[in-house]
């Protein structure tokens, strides 16, 4: 397993769990490594805007694209890098993502979540659909941890989605073919996300 | 639906774990202390969240801290919030990449730095929480204080969470310094500060000393978050119990499947020999 | 093994000298605390102001005397009685044995923040050798002190025309004995005498050798002396809700008290019992005898005030309890000039062989806390 070292990112924790789960992990921000990896982990926090320019200006938008595309090697997005695999953010500004995930990156708007509070911080519930690998074994609605500002909406196109509601029904994970994607943090969700990560492991 | 969350938070200055007493530090053991008597390994299943805070009141080593947090995060997969000291972005990317996911910062708020939207900037404003330490006057009004209960704002305290709150910052912890380590429960009273309208979460701390005192936070509908430093009070298997009573007395906290950890810890055990 | 048992709210044990339990399994002290949530609280306070009345000077005399140690608690009632009652205390300090550096910084704090102070320094010989004594006869390693901390004030009080000594509280009453000062407000010495000296004051002095002159601050006034003084004993926690908590609260706020950096030697507190190297001892001789030390009282104390339940005073009283005080060791054997056999001989002489067993050299508790 290669994780995607592009300077944002919580490396320690999820290379934590997937040491855990005793993955051999190897933690990478050469694209050449990239390209050679049998499965990749994108993780991310922070703004979309930097994270896009970072992959750029560090040559890995080509050989993450490559992977997941051409190569279609096991992809994880958590987070941000679930966010930048989708197709664009309106964070500072409309920037591209990898467009890898039908769906556009917004912010929670005082509309849709009403009272609410944003960032939306904690563990909540996911609805989700375990007929794909990532929620096997995980029964009902299980609670996962979020901290984010920024949500995607579930695409109508194919793939598995599961989602959580928090005002609106927002894209909370997404399987397609060789593609997953998880918006809360397997890492730091307790032995739900511990199950998660080892599904996508196994998948 | 968004669950509250329960908060532990560990006082860490130069090698040892601290309990505090209105801001005064008393030092109850090092990291092998905690890992023999708070079962520390399996913490992350009763809390939803730990807070590590940097009160050295020395000069601040932070290399060393970072160490400290890369063992206390090792096997603990929960959120991991890290403060102290935090002066400017470098400081704050050094402890991400030690196993904090969100940075706190307290006297930053108040300087003259732009600390919480530079921070925010780099890591987005979820990345950031920001700490308040109260205090009562002689003539019993809060009033805000920094640097480690050190250093007095002139501002009324309504006034400055009010700024505060339209900071940059994800959260807010507000601490009671009163409170802080004597056992005698949360003091609501300071929610009171708050604006009618908050839009971000909010955690209070300062007072715990049991469960019915978390209780008594978590029922209440201003408060997202409690935090309790109190290291001895939920020693051994304290916070175990805290979380089934508070489950018990209807307060809705994730459920974790530990039987996963256990039975994943005793496979990898006997795949491996009897090394850690 | 005897039919041990706890209180069924706070950690006492059944083999504590002069507890009891009511039905619902609650000590006397568990039970004086419900009471005083109930209590008159301003009618014991009316009787605080008329009997202050009695005795105060408008002369700037001494008119009540304060036995303290630099501590939490003589602190609070010397300043209550000067700030809020507008009496004027003069504080007496009997100096302890081995005191400690913290303890003698806080009493210059405490002296310092605005109090009239005599240090009272009995023979030092003397006291080492009743203290030797008291340890080796009756397991009370400071039975000298404790003997001249009830004697000497009351040698003071009469010099300085003084007839009204407050002490804190009644140790008995608060954290589980007798009861019988609950309702009384003023006592005397023969109470003292029986309590708190254990009934064993007249024959160590007698056995110790020393002379009339060596064991001046150790004897009560003669009855001739009194009769024309009739010096008032009373406590604090009679007038007052007792709540030692509170009472390091204003200490620290007003009285400069400082706390340890750590933890004190067998508890998890750090506020409490700085002044003196032979507490320590004390408390681990009375874990041996009666299966309870520091961490259990203190542990008690936070239940009762709220701060803690049960479940968790067991872990912590697991955790700190009967705590060998090895980090006084050398301390205490060149002040009782002892090896270090000798001084454990005396110790096992104490351990209750019913609570306690030795493994490894160690006295081990052969009891659980349920």
């Amino acid at each position: 397993m290669t994780v995607i070292d592009y300077g944002m990112g919580n490396i320690w924790s999820v290379t934590s769990a997937l040491r855990y789960l005793n993955c051999k992990v190897i933690v990478s921000s050469d694209p050449l490594a990239i390209q050679k990896a049998e499965s990749l982990i994108l993780p991310g926090v922070g703004s979309f805007r930097k994270a896009m320019n970072a992959l750029r200006d560090m040559n890995l938008e080509a050989p993450i694209l490559e992977s997941a595309l051409v190569r279609k090697i096991k992809f994880l997005g958590i987070c941000l890098g679930m966010q930048l695999m989708g197709i664009d953010s309106t964070e500072d500004g409309i920037t591209k993502g990898l467009n890898l995930i039908p769906s556009k990156v917004d912010k929670f708007s005082l509309a849709e979540i009403a009272e609410r509070k944003v960032p939306h911080i904690g563990f909540d519930q996911v609805n989700s659909d375990s007929s794909g690998n990532l929620f096997k074994g995980i029964s009902g609605n299980q609670d996962f941890y979020f901290v984010h500002s920024y949500r995607m909406l579930p695409p109508d196109s194919q793939g598995i989605v599961s989602t959580c509601n928090y005002g609106i029904d927002f894209l909370a994970a997404y399987e397609s073919d060789n593609l997953f994607a998880t918006q809360f943090h397997p890492e730091k969700s307790q032995t739900n996300g511990l199950k998660l990560l080892d599904n996508f492991l196994k998948a | 639906m968004l669950k509250k969350r329960l908060i532990f938070t560990l006082l860490y200055n130069s090698g040892s774990f601290m309990l505090s007493r209105n801001f005064r530090l008393q030092a109850v053991g090092d990291f092998d202390w905690l890992q023999r008597n708070y079962d520390f390994s399996r913490i992350s299943n009763y809390i939803d969240e730990l807070v590590v805070l940097d009160v050295t009141r020395k000069k601040r080593n932070l290399d060393e801290f970072c160490e400290v947090l890369k063992s206390i995060t090792l096997n603990n997969f929960v959120p991991i919030t890290v403060g102290g000291g935090v002066k400017d972005v470098d400081s704050a990317r050094k402890l991400l990449r030690s196993g904090a996911d969100k940075i706190l910062i307290n006297s930053g708020l108040f300087n003259k730095s732009n600390l919480a939207r530079e921070l925010s900037e780099e890591y987005g404003q979820q990345c950031v929480v920001g700490s308040i330490d109260l205090k009562r006057s002689k003539t019993g009004e809060f009033q805000v204080w920094s640097e480690d209960g050190g250093k007095l704002s002139e501002a009324s305290a309504r006034d400055l969470l009010e700024i505060v709150l339209k900071k940059s910052i994800g959260e807010i912890y507000l601490n009671s310094m009163d409170r802080d380590g004597t056992g005698q429960g949360l003091d609501l009273e300071i929610l009171e500060l708050l604006p009618k309208r908050v839009n971000k979460p909010i955690i209070l701390a300062g007072g715990v000393g049991n469960s019915d005192h978390l209780m008594v936070g978590l029922k209440d509908s201003r408060i997202d978050a409690v935090a309790t430093a109190n290291l001895f009070n939920f020693v051994g298997d304290g916070l175990k119990k805290a979380r089934q009573e508070l489950v018990a007395g209807g307060i809705v906290l994730p459920m974790w499947d530990l039987e996963f950890r256990s039975m994943h810890e005793a496979s990898s055990l006997q795949n491996s020999g009897s090394h850690e | 093994m005897i039919n041990l048992k706890w209180c069924s709210r706070c950690l006492t044990m059944s083999a504590r000298p002069r507890i009891s339990f009511n039905a619902d399994g609650l000590c006397n002290a568990c039970v004086w605390s419900e009471e005083k949530k109930l209590l008159d609280w301003k009618a014991r306070e009316g009787e605080l102001i008329t009997l202050l009345e009695n005795h105060r000077s408008y002369e700037g005399k001494f008119d009540c005397l304060v036995p303290v140690s630099g501590g939490k608690d003589g602190s609070y009632v010397a300043y209550n009685l000067k700030h809020k009652y507008g009496m004027n205390p003069l504080c007496v300090t009997i100096t302890p044995a081995l005191p400690l550096p913290l303890g003698e910084e806080n009493l210059r704090s405490f002296v310092k923040s605005g109090f009239n102070h005599i240090s009272i320094n009995p023979d030092h010989e003397a006291m080492r050798v009743l203290n030797r004594l008291g340890f080796i006869e009756m397991g009370f390693p400071y039975y000298g002190w404790l003997t001249s901390i009830t004697t000497a004030p009351i040698r003071v009080a009469l010099a300085h025309g003084i007839s009204l000594i407050f002490y804190g509280e009644d140790g008995e009453v608060e954290y589980g004995g007798s009861t019988e000062t609950s309702k009384k407000p003023i006592y005397d010495t023969e109470y003292q005498k029986r309590v708190y000296l254990e009934g064993g004051y007249e024959k160590v002095l007698q056995n110790s050798g020393l002379s009339k002159s060596q064991l001046y601050f150790f004897e009560y006034p003669s009855d001739e002396e009194l009769v024309d003084t009739k010096i008032k004993l009373t406590h604090w926690s009679y007038f007052e809700n007792w709540d030692p908590y509170r009472n390091y609260l204003v200490a620290k706020e007003h009285c400069g008290l400082r706390e340890a950096d750590v933890a004190n030697s067998g508890t998890f507190t750090n506020f409490s019992q700085n002044d003196q190297a032979l507490y320590a001892l004390h408390t681990y001789l009375m874990y041996l005898k009666f299966g309870f030390g520091r961490a259990n009282q203190d542990a008690s104390i936070e239940i009762r005030r709220g701060a803690m339940n049960r479940d968790q005073a067991i872990n912590l009283v697991n955790l700190y309890d009967g705590h060998y005080p090895e980090e006084f060791l050398e301390v205490y054997l060149n002040y009782y000039q002892m090896e270090k056999d000798e001084f454990d001989l005396v110790i096992d002489k104490y351990a209750n062989r019913d609570l306690f067993e030795k493994l490894n050299g160690k006295w081990t508790p052969r009891f659980k806390i349920v």
